[in-house]
């Protein structure tokens, strides 16, 4: 695994092994062999929550269906035994195996849904294997007794090792976690829940992300149902192919909180014990009372905290103890960290080599929705090193053009070449990688990551390792002139310093183009300058710039040459002194009406 | 081979009868899907309340034969629709619109989140609480009519006759009627057409002066009261206990999907699909997987037709 | 008619209306104009309580519109027509119109103001049990406005009504405004971004940019303003 998540999880370590030695010191006390069974099933769910987590919690692509995986790991350590006497020390990991497999499997065709549809879809896998295994005959399957080798069988007289065994199970889970947290591995899905197509512009394989992550889910799904299947000693379909089941995974970890590795934790710890403790305790007198107050205790933390038991400790305690994030007004760009800054801001920054060689060249591309003709036969060139303007009214075509050249939506007709290369019908990722950054007219940063893990997203597509991203991620961040912010958190800062962050997440993955889409747009004039005075560095570093804008003052001074859409095809192009006296350019912008008054 | 034509056309009608009030169900799912975009997991336990209504309803009016022993199970399950109407719209305005409406759209993009696990765990309070309030045993709404069929045929020269069960019959020729009066209902009514806007574009809806949040309460109420009269409906043809509503959720939802999330005719389309899948799946498979056979053409469809039989590819998410 | 004083709002902790003050007397026609991402939307939002506000008033005809729940202010007579047109798809024109109507006042008026309308927008007439989903972008634009007007408000608040149509189209739309301003004696405030136009017709002007109003006249004062030019064109 790549050293920062290594650096991740030893942040992780102290906490995670003082609780699992208390737990281990706890259950050492219990002598009550109901209770032994308690403090066992609690680390179980916890691992059930934690493999829901990995998939659901970090990528948003939520699952009704784990115990698909966790029901086949249950099966598959109950039928090896009683058919092959295979020890559940083999069976339990190749449970795993299977898992993997089976959610390799379940995601391949699933990952084509979204949102709620791979939710309800999902839920179909457990419920289908639930009837097909009451049909197979195996209603009520009886782990056999093996006296003779019980420690071979798991069979354990001291019931505690079945508590600490879970206790083991759950440590590797959350290292497990721990170390996909922070890694390319946990960013890229973080990425993904935040804007799935962002993510795929960044450079993000998304697909492949979210078929490692589904596969690594099911397996320790499995891995713990077939450990459910030797502490219970007997398996049925309902109780492990069961909606409680899918429904307890996505309970623990909603309860605790979603997207860390505590949450599922925290959920088990407090809800299993309650549940399991009410039904011992009143289940006799009161049937059922263990699920009602399971089911009001769960409806009262969402109404008071409906993000989950750890973020609403965390944010409370971080108010507390953080005044704030730095206000923008005492985090201005220092001058000598960037010599390049103040002096240059209104002259224009020496080209670097605007040469002849297109970067982009786009040759009569048309594209329609519909009926709408977005895109009409535009034809244009992207020279390297310049910095090339898109203006035109709202509804022009502009957005729409991004999107072909990065590849979101593919021409009806024409070319379009990247260094000489066509690039139409290629995944936007691999746009990306191929050296075309861009970012969006809304900025979507995670707002609990830290600056610099947001820009660390856009940075893995040409990184060969954690360390090297951060390294380009810092760089980045050093470019725009954000490193003194590098560990608040994004969601405290300034609109402007939110614009150059995007622009870091997409510099960070070193393109040889980027298109900016309304990086000014409701910007103040001092922050207009600041940010095109870090563009025109970009330029002067060799970076070609495609920006879309409105801000038409900051633009004219901007850019080496504007492109002007209007009705999705070019109305004109060139300098930007020719541009602003073009009659049909003033036309589309100002109206005509202007142009008879002020002829 | 006129043995399996006879049991393709048995299979054939169960499918359709059932389906019809399967398709009832969906349409109240659908209605709260469609205006409010929220996963109500507690569906079915609404649904099973309904059943409860019904059966303690038809206990108190059984004895009045005035009401006709035939006929008093399905005024029963009519009884359903307005009790079940009131606590939808008890648990919407206590529970539910804390986390959604216009309030949950503030929170962050983990605020769907909250909606899913708030009906979890509101549909483990409804199904325990079932549990000790009915017991577990299970019981039914025993009718004559549900034991009594008309024969249709000999069709084809002797050979193939159908039996059509009258409780079912009526059952469904009752749910048909709701379904046409909730579409009436919708596309005559000012407050169908509200209802409507508000799950077309909630933003312009609260342009238009209408109170958003009390249309997803409604919307939740009628929900959840449609899906009650439909289990209502089954309560005379199929014993029942507390966590009944744990199997028809499913049901719905693949109804829902089916038809295409968010259309009401869709839905009730949905519904009878999954009747006649159900029903028509006993010619080839065993009995227990007739749910399989319903979760397989799920999946295929939605991982086919994403947006449904019926939907179009337009799609809010 | 309409006085906002020293409106700030925005989403979460980032606000984007900073102290804006605006007044639209009863008759008038003010636009407001800036570049894209200067709040003017999100000035839309706050009157209608989309968005919250975080300081400031907001007042309509004496009342603090800001004490008003968002769904409620409709009904004392302001219709708010939105940024990218916003009709409900699946309802048929006539129902969209309907909707509209949703106020005790559109519900009085309705069997006039569905004769001025068709008047304005014959199209709308011609296809009014067509889904509104399937209309033109212009014809869309025509519903939504039509739709605003159907709740028969004293003040109309038209979003970037020009928005992704065609010039001609946008020109077709603008003399309807106008039409409709001088016959239904109503007020409007305008929001727009074919500044010309705008400032053509408008009675008074403000300039919003960076989420503060930075400029504020008459017509003439305005079209005398080299700012706007250089805000536009950068000259």
């Amino acid at each position: 695994m790549s050293g920062g998540s290594r650096a991740h999880l030893r942040r992780h370590a102290a906490p995670m092994a003082a609780f699992l030695l208390v737990y281990a010191v706890l259950t050492a006390f219990v002598e009550n062999s109901y209770y032994q069974l308690i403090m066992t099933v609690v680390p179980v769910w916890a691992v059930m929550g934690l493999a829901w987590n990995l998939l659901s919690g970090y990528s948003g692509l939520v699952s009704f269906g784990h115990a698909a995986f966790f029901g086949l790991g249950a099966y598959f350590v109950a039928l090896t035994q009683i058919h092959w006497g295979l020890p559940p020390w083999f069976s339990i990991p190749l449970a795993g195996v299977l898992g993997a497999l089976a959610g390799l499997l379940v995601g391949i065709p699933t990952f084509r849904l979204r949102g709620h549809y791979f939710a309800l879809a999902m839920l179909a896998y457990p419920l289908a294997l639930l009837y097909v295994f009451e049909w197979l005959g195996y209603q009520e399957l009886a782990l056999p007794m093996r006296r003779d080798a019980p420690l071979r069988y798991m069979q354990f007289d001291d019931h505690r090792l079945y508590a600490w065994l879970a206790l083991g199970l759950m440590g590797g889970a959350m290292m497990l976690t721990g170390l996909v947290e922070r890694a390319r591995f946990g960013m890229s899905l973080l990425a993904i829940k935040q804007d799935e197509a962002a993510a795929e512009a960044a450079g993000i394989d998304t697909l492949a992300w979210k078929l490692k992550a589904i596969t690594l889910s099911g397996a320790m799904a499995a891995t713990i149902g077939g450990f459910y299947a030797v502490v219970l000693l007997i398996v049925t379909p309902p109780a492990v192919f069961g909606m409680l089941v899918s429904a307890q995974a996505l309970i623990v970890a909603m309860f605790g909180g979603v997207g860390t590795l505590w949450g599922p934790v925290i959920g088990a710890v407090v809800l299993v014990p309650l549940s399991e403790l009410l039904h011992a305790k009143l289940g006799n007198f009161i049937p059922g009372i263990q699920g009602v107050v399971y089911g009001i205790a769960i409806v009262a933390v969402i109404l008071v905290a409906p993000e989950g038991v750890f973020w609403k400790v965390r944010d409370l305690s971080l108010r507390r103890r953080a005044p704030r994030a730095l206000p923008d007004s005492v985090a201005p760009v220092r001058a000598e960290a960037e010599p390049s800054t103040r002096h240059s801001v209104h002259d224009r920054v020496p080209i670097f080599e605007v040469g002849n060689a297109p970067v982009f060249e786009v040759r009569n591309v048309s594209k329609a929705f519909g009926g709408l003709r977005a895109v009409q036969d535009v034809s244009l060139t992207v020279t390297r090193g310049e910095i090339l303007g898109i203006i035109g009214p709202n509804g022009a075509g502009k957005t729409t053009l991004f999107n072909l050249l990065n590849g979101f939506i593919r021409p009806d007709q024409g070319q379009i070449l990247l260094e000489g290369h066509s690039i139409v019908g290629s995944k936007p990722y691999r746009i990306c990688a191929a050296g075309v950054g861009r970012t969006f007219q809304v900025v979507r940063p995670f707002r609990r990551m830290s600056v610099l893990d947001n820009a660390l997203v856009g940075a893995y597509v040409h990184a060969a390792s954690h360390r090297q991203a951060r390294a380009a991620a810092q760089a980045a961040l050093a470019q725009v002139g954000l490193s003194r912010e590098m560990h608040l958190a994004a969601g405290g800062l300034s609109n402007k310093q939110l614009r150059l962050l995007e622009l870091a997440r997409a510099l960070a993955g070193r393109p040889k183009v980027l298109l900016l889409d309304e990086t000014l747009a409701g910007l103040s004039a001092r922050d207009i300058e600041e940010v095109t005075s870090v563009v025109r560095r970009l330029a002067a570093q060799g970076v070609t710039i495609v920006i879309i804008e409105h801000t038409m003052p900051a633009m004219v001074r901007l850019v080496h040459r504007f492109v002007v859409l209007d009705h999705g095809a070019v109305l004109a192009q060139g300098q930007p002194a020719e541009i602003t006296r073009n009659p049909a350019v003033v036309d589309a912008y100002l109206g005509r009406r202007w142009r008879a008054e002020h002829a | 081979m006129a043995q399996f034509v006879e049991s393709f056309l048995q299979a054939l009608t169960a499918g359709l009868l059932t389906g019809a009030v399967y398709g009832l169900m969906c349409v109240g799912l659908s209605l709260i899907f469609g205006v409010m975009r929220v996963i109500n997991f507690a569906q079915g336990d609404f649904m099973m309340l309904g059943m409860y209504v019904a059966f303690y309803a038809f206990g108190l009016l059984g004895g009045h034969l005035a009401f006709g022993a035939a006929m008093a199970p399905y005024l029963a399950a009519l009884i359903a629709g307005p009790v079940i109407f009131l606590s939808g719209i008890a648990v919407h305005r206590l529970l539910i619109s804390r986390v959604t409406g216009i309030r949950g759209s503030a929170l962050e993009s983990e605020g769907h989140y909250a909606q899913l696990i708030l009906t979890l765990g509101i549909a483990l309070v409804l199904q325990n609480g079932g549990l000790y309030a009915f017991g577990s045993a299970p019981v039914s709404i025993a009718t004559p009519l549900s034991s009594s069929a008309w024969e249709l045929g000999p069709l084809a020269g002797d050979s193939v006759s159908v039996f059509v069960n009258r409780g079912q019959t009526v059952a469904a020729a009752i749910a048909l009627a709701a379904v046409l009066a909730f579409v009436a209902l919708m596309s005559r009514s000012r407050l169908g057409k509200s209802l409507r806007a508000a799950a077309d574009n909630p933003e312009a809806a609260i342009y238009m002066g209408i109170d958003v949040d009390r249309a997803h309460r409604l919307a939740f109420g009628f929900g959840v009261a449609i899906t009650a009269i439909g289990g209502g409906l089954l309560a005379s043809s199929y014993p029942f206990q507390p966590y009944v509503g744990l199997e028809y959720v499913i049901v719905m939802y693949a109804g829902v999907v089916l038809g295409g999330l968010g259309s009401v005719a869709g839905a009730f389309l949905g519904g009878l699909i999954i009747g006649l899948v159900q029903q028509l799946s006993t010619l080839f498979l065993p009995n227990q997987l007739q749910n399989t056979a319903i979760f397989v053409v799920f999946l295929a469809i939605v991982l086919l037709r994403p947006q449904g039989l019926f939907g179009t590819a337009a799609r809010r998410t | 008619m309409l006085e906002v004083e020293g409106l700030c709002a925005g989403y979460g902790d980032l606000p984007v209306l900073d102290r804006v003050s605006l007044r639209v007397g009863a008759g008038e026609l003010v636009a407001v104009v800036g570049p894209n991402g200067a709040g003017k939307t999100t000035l839309f939002k706050a009157i209608s309580g989309i968005v919250p506000a975080q300081a400031g008033a907001v007042r309509f005809e004496g009342d603090d519109l800001l004490a008003v729940a968002p769904s409620a202010r409709p009904h004392l007579g302001i219709a708010h027509v939105p940024e990218g047109r916003q009709v409900f798809p699946s309802l048929t024109v006539l129902e969209n119109l309907e909707m509209g109507a949703y106020t005790a006042a559109g519900r009085r008026a309705w069997n006039d103001s569905l004769e001025r309308i068709y008047a304005w927008f014959p199209v709308l007439a011609q296809r009014a049990t067509a889904p509104a989903g399937a209309l033109s972008g212009g014809q869309q634009q025509m519903l939504a406005i039509a739709r605003g007007l159907a709740s028969a408000p004293r003040l109309l608040m038209l979003d970037e009504p020009s928005m992704g149509l065609s010039p001609v189209t946008a020109d077709e739309i603008f003399e309807r405004i106008v039409a409709i301003h001088a016959q239904a004696a109503v007020t409007v405030l305008l929001v727009e971004q074919r500044v010309a136009e705008a400032l053509h017709y408008a009675d008074r002007g403000y300039v919003l940019e960076a989420g503060r109003a930075v400029l504020e006249g008459t017509r003439d004062q305005l079209a005398a303003d080299d700012r706007i030019r250089q805000a536009y064109l950068g000259m």
